[in-house]
């Protein structure tokens, strides 16, 4: 129920910065030093450690641009998930100095003041681990994947989010209501999904109510330029970003984002009633269903609600139910149901003919009290958690009646 | 366990003297077990006595039979006499005990039983067995040489003496070959007879290595025989007798028993370049003042320097206090990348010690270097008492150095146990190469193959009858002395696959993972072993009082004694002190024991019980696994050739009913045996059903004293009311306790020969079709697994899907890891615990994988579809079990678990 990170340099030793979640102490400065002089001691004999696997724990180093390294401890997780949360962190970290300041490193102290800024994210990001705390807030966070929301106003967004961007001539600009993307502009999807992630980490981490401007390198697409990235909150919870260059100045911005916007609050407003749900309630679903979690493969983006069925409001209960469905996409669902980068990157290079894997369609697991499906079609990927009473044979059916009618409806722009 | 004195059988004088009256009599007609006192004591030592370790009495004794090398297929030369009637008689190494009891032929031998009861139904039922041999038939008139006729040495074959044929036994080691031609032999003019022939038949009799003997006997008188020979198909044979080569015993064997020097510093040198090695820590003795690295107790490839697992120790020793500290938990693993490639450590701690183990990950991945280290902690706990005494000890360090030796060159040259010379020299060992997945290889349990009841009780009674070791009616005098051991457990193993076990599940997971790295199995396999004899002082699980505190455990010695032949292993634990005589130093293996144990070996195999396996292990993967096909049209024509094979197994079971009858009919038991005792084999034509019935109110392996079973009443009977019966023992045989010695040996290995002909295992899936793949049953409590024999054909296709359904058991493994753990925990611990609640209560897994076909390569776009499932049961007790199918027909796991559960009850 705890992690902790720490971040130093890999040279030095010193320390940049650490974070921890859960009811643990914080680590010692003996202990973060031990934990990194580790690492570096095998550096001398040619040894890079990466990960060790205790009984309830997992520890994981990763060095980055040979400048710093990162290690995260946590509990309950797969080392697997816990490696992809140390590449956000840095990712995180590029976001904010870009990758120039980290190769330089002259000046570790700037480098710590600057980094403050990204203190929420990365505290935001401990969320998307799955080490079984249920005082989490964001039990809906996963870790390299972006999380939508699928209202059924997002058609009517969606136009007049295009005639935003004409204004402002800017091509990247997205929607969140409640953090989660209701709808984005084509090129706002061709950024890399860590990202769209960590941008809209930043957009809903700390005073929401004030415009942000914030300079951003993104880590994939331009780790060395900066971009501005503008935030502005059109209604509460609901906030329009974009990416833009020097110009227009944030008071231009927020007056385009008034001119489009101002007949459309009925909308928006219409939109933020559907955030539990995170779908539309005309789609009603089996009633077996506990919960969902729809992913696309290819755009990383993902839906996920826990309580399709409006009549049962028990909220208090089903706060676990993200939990058991997040837990079953890191453990069963990811590594086999969604065909890896560097998978694919390779059946690229050799022949397309010659691509003799195993793809997973399907997978399932049964507990005493819950069971889950997962079943991919095409690029999506639908996980359900069901009631235990539902026979095993008959969760494909429902899996796959329910894929259709979530991915049916136009409107919702999934 | 009550201290059993071996006094004397008590009978009196009178009685003594009607045996031994008896005796004679029996010798001419069924050649009791009562023959031969050895009358020529303590003159011949066992062959394997040389080999004894002078120091702490450890032996490991390897006999192969010749084969010939310049054809790959080991064509054994006939076994020169059991080895057993020739060393009647043992020095007897101490005790009073082996004086008193006076030596007679073991009882279990009965060799000479095995006279052709008869003729019709041994021929009929021999061509049936070997019908999957095809090759051309011939007819030959040979002339019996006269002159040596009446002139018969010891040292030739009877075959040799009449027919000129140097005769040895086909690689199934029952059907009898023709291995040469003897020195102006007639024979050898004869065009027909070839070496490699197989020797069917003489004068219409059918033969087999049994029998052959008894036959020829027959026929001495006559002028010429007609022999039957059958050209084997695809063995070729050279022109030299392959008598000529003498005892080549493989490199493999060679290895095993250390025989052959290498070339230490080589092989050193090139398992340095690998990231492997193992080294032992004393946490205690590091300190500033350590210059001669004092810490390392031990460490594996020498020299330290060059050994990265020592150079870098520092890390692994700060790492394992470092985070126990933070996270209250063990350390189990650590992964890094060393020169480019990933490496996994598993560290054990004890005390203040630390192993650590460090595996490639091309070669072992996360869980199987978990796994692998578990069962070699099994091994070195078992093998040497603790892993500290394992390796302080400067005595075990070189069988240590060696033992590592082999176990890195064998994981680094992707587990084909090629020697330390060959890894030395060659450079075309791929230690990069990723190996393919293994799940059941390194699992702590014994895979098992299930036989028939009926065999299996013989099995049972055996192991039983070696256990007891009553040998209250071996000698007329009281015996007032103790015996020397007691006999903690035995198992039965074939070419690797446990037949019986009567050992604790704990003790056999020992006996097993032992076996295992030793490469006994792998021997078994492999090699033509004709006599096998280890004797090694082990610590077993059950007798270690650290582990288990609540029972007392008496103070002795216990000893593992491994005896093999042919593809059978019998492993047996012996106690010395506790209830037996106290334990001598370190006292090699006793004579006495070792025969009996060959003894009951040599019975099992007498009974046919290698040659059932063997059949099963040919039939098995097949029967309830199929293979990956491309999907093609199916028509009715399908379906009805379905029904016609079911009507085929319908006929073949009324033949066998029919040939069984005959027997019963002609049967020269019926005249000796009250039709109450008769084993009547026609009943074994139904017995299929009715043992599976039986089965299924018995549970697993056990024989219950309630069954309706006729057969099974009248073996019970005949077992313990003998002594009772006075009338009927007195009538028909010796009142011993036997319970073979009253039946016909030849009889039994018919019967259960016969009621399996016709086997067909139970079909696991749902659904007309086989679509099963492959299935593990791990049953972890037990220390037993339950998996279709190996095959050999191989498919590419086939390769793949295994490999990835071991990649997926291995995870399913570690995610039922979490639920078994959680049910175990302590009510008090759950609450403090930081286990994902989400994994607590996981019973089932499946997954649904597509994947094309290799096999075939313009078929290339058909693809296959199968599940992985698995399914852990924790009720009462834990067992997983783990299939691979082909999506079709829905299968529920629970029945398959219920199938495969029947399926090993037979």
């Amino acid at each position: 129920m705890s992690v902790y990170l720490v971040c130093s340099t890999s040279g030095g030793g010193l320390p940049i910065f650490s974070r921890k979640k859960g009811n643990s102490e914080t680590l010692p400065f003996p202990i973060i030093g031990s934990l990194n002089g580790v690492h570096m001691f095998g550096k001398s004999f040619g040894i890079e450690l990466l990960e060790t696997l205790t009984d309830d724990y997992v520890v994981a180093w990763k060095e980055f641009e040979e400048s710093i390294v990162i290690i995260g401890i946590a509990s309950g997780c797969s080392v697997d998930v816990l490696n992809d949360l140390l590449k956000e962190v840095f990712s995180t970290i590029v976001l904010i100095v870009g990758i120039k300041e980290l190769e330089t490193q002259r000046n570790i102290e700037r480098l710590k003041r600057e980094l403050r800024v990204c203190s929420p994210v990365i505290d935001r990001l401990l969320d998307a681990l799955d080490c079984g705390d249920s005082n989490n807030k964001f039990p809906s966070d996963i870790v390299g994947f972006v999380e939508t929301i699928l209202c059924s106003e997002n058609h009517l967004i969606q136009i007049v989010l295009e005639s935003f961007t004409e204004c402002l001539d800017s091509m990247y600009s997205c929607i969140l209501v409640c953090g989660k993307i209701a709808v984005a502009t084509e090129s706002w999807w061709s950024l890399h999904p860590t990202e769209i992630r960590l941008l809209s980490l930043l957009a809903t981490s700390e005073n929401t109510n004030e415009s942000k401007d914030i300079p951003v390198f993104l880590p994939y697409k331009s780790p060395t330029v900066a971009f501005r990235f503008v935030v502005c909150t059109l209604i509460p919870e609901v906030q329009i970003c974009c990416l833009c260059g020097a110009t227009p100045v944030l008071s231009e911005i927020e007056h385009s984002v008034m001119q489009c916007f101002k007949n459309s609050t009925d909308i928006l407003s219409a939109a933020v009633q559907c955030v539990p749900r995170n779908f539309p309630t005309t789609c009603i679903l089996d009633g077996s269903i506990l919960g969902h979690l729809l992913v696309n493969t290819t755009t990383k983006k993902y839906m996920m609600s826990k309580c399709p069925q409006m009549a049962s409001k028990k909220t208090t209960s089903s706060s676990h139910r993200l939990d058991i469905l997040r837990t079953f996409f890191y453990r069963a669902v990811i590594n086999e149901l969604i065909p890896s980068e560097n998978a694919e990157a390779n059946a690229a290079e050799n022949n397309h003919e010659e691509k003799s894997e195993h793809v997973g369609i399907e997978t399932y697991w049964c507990s005493e009290y819950h069971k889950c499906h997962a079943l991919r079609v095409d690029d999506n990927v639908l996980c359900v958690l069901y009631n235990s009473s539902v026979p095993t044979h008959a969760l494909k059916l429902i899996t796959q009646r329910t894929i259709k009618q979530l991915i049916s409806d136009k409107q919702v722009c999934w | 366990m009550e201290s059993q004195r071996l006094l004397g059988s008590a009978p009196t004088a009178s009685k003594t003297g009607e045996q031994n009256i008896s005796d004679e009599e029996w010798t001419e007609e069924e050649e009791s077990s009562y023959s031969s006192y050895c009358s020529d004591s303590d003159s011949t030592i066992p062959e394997w006595e040389p080999y004894v370790d002078d120091f702490t009495g450890e032996l490991l004794y390897i006999e192969c039979h010749p084969f010939v090398v310049q054809n790959n297929k080991e064509v054994k030369v006939k076994p020169s006499e059991e080895p057993l009637t020739r060393n009647k008689v043992r020095h007897s190494t101490r005790g009073k005990f082996l004086k008193l009891l006076r030596r007679r032929e073991s009882k279990r031998r009965s060799k000479k039983n095995v006279k052709s009861t008869d003729v019709n139904e041994t021929n009929t039922s021999k061509v049936k067995f070997q019908d999957f041999q095809e090759g051309e038939e011939k007819e030959v008139m040979l002339e019996i040489d006269s002159e040596n006729r009446h002139n018969l040495s010891s040292d030739k074959s009877l075959a040799e003496s009449l027919l000129g044929l140097i005769v040895s036994t086909l690689s199934d080691g029952n059907r009898v070959m023709i291995a040469g031609f003897s020195y102006e032999s007639k024979a050898k003019q004869e065009r027909n007879i070839k070496i490699g022939d197989w020797l069917k038949s003489i004068n219409n009799i059918g033969v087999s290595v049994h029998n052959l003997d008894d036959i020829l006997q027959k026929f001495i008188n006559r002028t010429d025989v007609l022999l039957k020979l059958q050209r084997v198909a695809g063995i070729e044979v050279t022109k030299d007798p392959p008598i000529n080569e003498l005892n080549i015993e493989s490199e493999f064997v060679k290895e095993l028993l250390n025989k052959k020097p290498y070339d230490e510093q080589s092989v050193m040198q090139c398992l340095c370049e690998f990231s492997i090695g193992i080294i032992y820590i004393n946490t205690e003795k590091l300190s500033e003042s350590n210059q001669d690295n004092e810490d390392i107790t031990y460490c594996f490839p020498k020299p330290m320097q060059k050994n990265i697992l020592c150079n870098s120790r520092g890390m692994f020793i700060t790492l394992n206090h470092l985070l126990e500290d933070v996270t209250k938990s063990k350390p189990r693993i650590f992964s890094l990348k060393h020169n480019g490639h990933l490496a996994h450590i598993v560290t054990t701690n004890i005390d203040k010690n630390s192993l650590l183990l460090m595996l490639p990950d091309e070669k072992a991945s996360k869980q199987e270097a978990l796994l692998i280290n578990n069962q070699l902690l099994t091994f070195l706990n078992f093998a040497y008492e603790s892993i500290d005494k394992c390796f302080t000890s400067e005595h075990n360090l070189c069988q240590i150095n060696h033992f590592f030796m082999r176990f890195f060159t064998k994981i680094l040259s992707n587990e084909s146990w090629i020697t330390a010379e060959q890894f030395a020299s060659s450079q075309n060992v791929d230690a990069t190469e990723k190996n393919l997945f293994q799940f059941e290889g390194v699992m702590c349990a014994a895979s098992t193959l299930c036989l028939p009841d009926s065999a299996q009780m013989q099995i049972d009674d055996a192991l039983s009858e070696l256990e007891a070791s009553d040998y209250r009616d071996w000698n007329e005098e009281p015996l007032d002395c103790q015996r020397l051991f007691t006999i903690l457990g035995s198992a039965l193993f074939h070419s690797g696959y446990l037949l019986a076990s009567h050992f604790i599940h704990e003790d056999l997971v020992d006996v097993y993972c032992f076996c295992k790295i030793q490469g006994l199995f792998r021997l078994s396999k492999t090699e033509p072993v004709k006599s096998l004899v280890l004797w090694k002082e082990v610590f077993p699980h059950s007798c270690n009082k650290e582990k288990n505190t609540r029972v007392k455990i008496p103070s002795g010695r216990r000893y593992l004694l491994v005896v093999e032949s042919m593809k059978d292993l019998l492993a047996v634990i012996m106690e010395a002190g506790g209830c037996t005589e106290p334990p001598e130093g370190n006292s090699g293996p006793d004579a006495f024991y070792v025969e009996e144990a060959q003894a009951t070996l040599a019975h099992i195999q007498e009974l046919g019980l290698g040659e059932l396996c063997d059949r099963l292990l040919a039939i098995g993967p097949h029967a309830q696994v199929a293979r990956p096909l491309p999907p093609t049209g199916r028509n009715k024509g399908d379906f009805m050739s379905l029904g016609f094979s079911k009507g085929g197994v319908g006929t073949v079971k009324d033949s066998s009913s029919i040939i069984s009858k005959k027997s019963e009919v002609t049967s020269i038991l019926k005249k000796r045996l009250s039709d109450q005792n008769f084993v009547a084999p026609s009943s074994s034509s139904n017995s299929l059903q009715d043992d599976s019935f039986d089965g299924q109110s018995e549970g697993s392996g056990s024989h219950s004293e309630i069954s309706d079973d006729s057969r099974q009443n009248s073996k019970r009977r005949s077992k313990y009311d003998s002594n009772e019966d006075e009338s009927e023992t007195d009538e028909y045989g010796e009142g011993s306790q036997m319970s073979v010695s009253s039946f016909d040996i030849s009889e039994m290995r018919q019967c259960i020969l016969n009621e399996t002909e016709d086997y067909r295992p139970v079909q696991l899936t749902s659904g007309c079709e086989k679509n099963l793949f492959h299935f593990v049953q791990l049953d972890s409590a037990k220390g037993i697994m339950l998996c279709p024999s190996e095959c050999q054909e191989t498919s590419l296709t086939y390769d793949f899907i295994l490999n990835n359904f071991r990649r997926c058991c291995l995870k399913i493994h570690v995610l039922f890891q979490n639920t078994l753990r959680f049910k175990n925990m302590p009510a008090q611990d759950i609450a403090k615990s930081v286990m994902n609640k989400s994994l607590i209560a996981i019973k089932e897994h499946g997954i649904l994988f597509q994947c094309p076909y290799l096999d075939e390569k313009d078929n290339k776009k058909s693809k296959i579809t199968y599940w992985v499932l698995g399914r852990l049961f924790y009720m009462p007790l834990p067992k997983e079990i783990y299939v691979c199918y082909q999506e079709g027909v829905p299968q529920n796991s629970v029945e398959l678990a219920f199938k495969m559960c029947m399926a090993s009850l037979y």
